[in-house]
């Protein structure tokens, strides 16, 4: 397994009035290329903050973020993110949207052809010209992984993008984005406090603690594709990485 | 996932169509429920008038203004004098418009230079124009120029604190999604600042088109030799009280259709806002 993506001893920490807060001690993971890695954790363990680091979107205190052999300084194309919140602009109408990152970079012809392929892989064909207020939740989300997609990052990175969604459209969001990554076969880092999500969407999850927030253990899933909560086995590893968490309470089920 | 979203996309055109006619049918319900009102003081007026209830001179009854109000047009007098303040009002717009969008943009998107500028703007806001009428009609003569900065000056501040609003209110998470994609700083204004303060300057532009319009009116009243004001205060000076109601129901009347003109503009060249659809619960 090569390392495409890997985080190096990040510590972060906020000044709060005169003291400080230690938000992530001592961060160390690498992702392989293609690898879809789910980040649990409860409110506060600082899997947010960790991810906008990667993002580029804030500032570790030390540690570095290397990914495809440069280091990372700042917010890149090749890094796309999806927010809990859609973020779509309100001014522009789904392909718009979609288009926004690449506009004014490649042609017009391949700009309209990567935005009706996006729109098509997540379902919003027949939306291309809706505007954003017009849009369910979850076909707003469905456009914001589609307009995280149109750079054709390296990386995506989801800040718990199924979070707002009831829970029909959660799970139904959650097979589709199995099913795009599994044809992109994207590096992705999925943020999330539904360990059931975790477990049905990771390949490998690493599971944070918080005060200070840090890893306490990075499970391999062994379930293959597509997995299903209610299978004993699921079960079992759901039970076993709560019963090694120092309190319960610290993951939502 | 794909014959649930046929069916949305079916709504969504179905949508399209029965809205036009829907709207349509808001629309007249609501010229019917705004014109009951005028119409039911008119019709009082006028029997009170009839009655020998109201003083013919202080109250002339709508009967006799309508009167006014058609040999005043059919001479070309009333439209000469609209036409005076109507020229006005876009020259002294235009102005302010070309004052107060730059500054708001600057001031909106620089912090530093609000802390500079912003108490000396405050203070000035604080002042009527109407209270400066004197003092420009000293600087200025009392021809066009001094008419025409009493407009500049009540369009400006309305036009430049919703301008500024609307930039510095531009919502940062999206700011931050731009950030992603790696936008230059020019990028981001075109591309994220502009659009996000667009339905604000709109309500700016509206605004400082209202008081211009109203404290015109007020300019034209302390001296001018054509214009609604004058026509106005000539009525006065050749005691028809009827010419002088001519002339406020022109202003009204003039200042509606300016607004209605604004919605019209906004809600075309804004078609993404969502509508507030006030529509009242009926039964």
């Amino acid at each position: 397994m090569t390392s495409f993506l890997k985080i190096k001893g990040i510590t972060k920490q906020f000044k709060l009035g005169n003291g400080q807060i230690q938000v992530l001690e001592d961060i160390c993971f690498e992702v392989a290329s293609g690898e879809l890695i789910c980040l649990i954790g409860s409110s506060g363990c600082g899997k947010t903050t960790l991810l906008r680091i990667i993002a580029g979107l804030e500032k570790q205190t030390t540690g570095q973020i290397i990914l495809d052999d440069n280091v990372v300084a700042a917010a890149g194309r090749e890094r796309g993110m999806v927010f809990q919140e859609p973020r779509l602009f309100p001014w522009l109408t789904l392909e718009e949207n979609v288009a926004f990152g690449i506009k004014g970079k490649v042609n017009k012809t391949i700009l309209q052809r990567t935005v009706q392929d996006l729109l098509a892989m997540v379902g919003l064909s027949d939306f291309a010209k809706a505007w954003p207020h017009q849009l369910s939740g979850g076909m707003a989300q469905r456009a914001a992984i589609a307009r995280a997609l149109a750079t054709d990052p390296q990386i995506l990175l989801l800040d718990e993008p199924f979070t707002a969604l009831d829970t029909s459209t959660r799970s139904k969001l959650q097979t589709d984005f199995l099913r795009l990554w599994q044809s992109t076969h994207k590096t992705c880092i999925h943020v999330t406090h539904d360990l059931d999500e975790a477990l049905i969407l990771g390949q490998r999850v690493i599971v944070m603690q918080p005060s200070p927030g840090r890893i306490r253990e990075i499970v391999t899933v062994p379930f293959s594709y597509p997995r299903c909560p209610e299978n004993p086995d699921f079960i079992a590893l759901k039970k076993r990485i709560l019963d090694s968490s120092v309190s319960s309470t610290e993951i939502q089920i | 996932m794909k014959s649930s979203a046929n069916h949305q996309r079916k709504n969504l055109l179905n949508l399209s169509g029965a809205t036009a006619r829907l709207e349509l049918k808001r629309f007249l319900k609501k010229l019917i429920q705004g014109l009951a009102l005028p119409l039911v003081v008119i019709v009082l007026w006028e029997i009170l008038s009839d009655l020998g209830r109201l003083n013919a001179y202080l109250l002339p009854p709508p009967t006799l203004i309508v009167d006014r109000l058609m040999t005043t047009l059919g001479n070309g007098e009333l439209l000469k004098h609209l036409g005076a303040s109507l020229s006005r009002v876009v020259y002294g717009f235009s102005i302010a418009l070309c004052m107060a969008l730059p500054l708001g943009f600057l001031l909106g998107l620089v912090p530093g230079v609000r802390n500079l500028l912003s108490p000396t703007l405050s203070f000035l806001q604080q002042i009527p124009a109407i209270a400066w009428i004197p003092m420009f009609i000293l600087w200025l003569g009392i021809d066009e120029a001094s008419k025409i900065a009493i407009i500049v000056y009540s369009a400006f501040f309305p036009i430049f604190l919703n301008t500024l609003y609307g930039i510095a209110s531009t919502d940062p998470k999206l700011k931050e999604v731009a950030y992603t994609y790696g936008l230059s700083r020019w990028g981001l204004i075109t591309r994220v600042y502009l659009p996000s303060a667009a339905p604000s300057v709109f309500v700016g532009m509206r605004l400082g088109l209202s008081f211009s319009w109203r404290s015109l009116v007020a300019a034209e009243l302390l001296g001018a030799s054509k214009g609604i004001g004058y026509l106005i205060q000539e009525g006065r000076e050749m005691a028809q009280p009827d010419l002088m109601m001519v002339g406020v129901f022109f202003i009204g009347l003039t200042g509606l259709l300016l607004d209605f003109i604004f919605c019209h503009l906004e809600n075309r060249f804004l078609p993404w806002q969502e509508k507030v659809t006030t529509q009242e619960v009926t039964e």
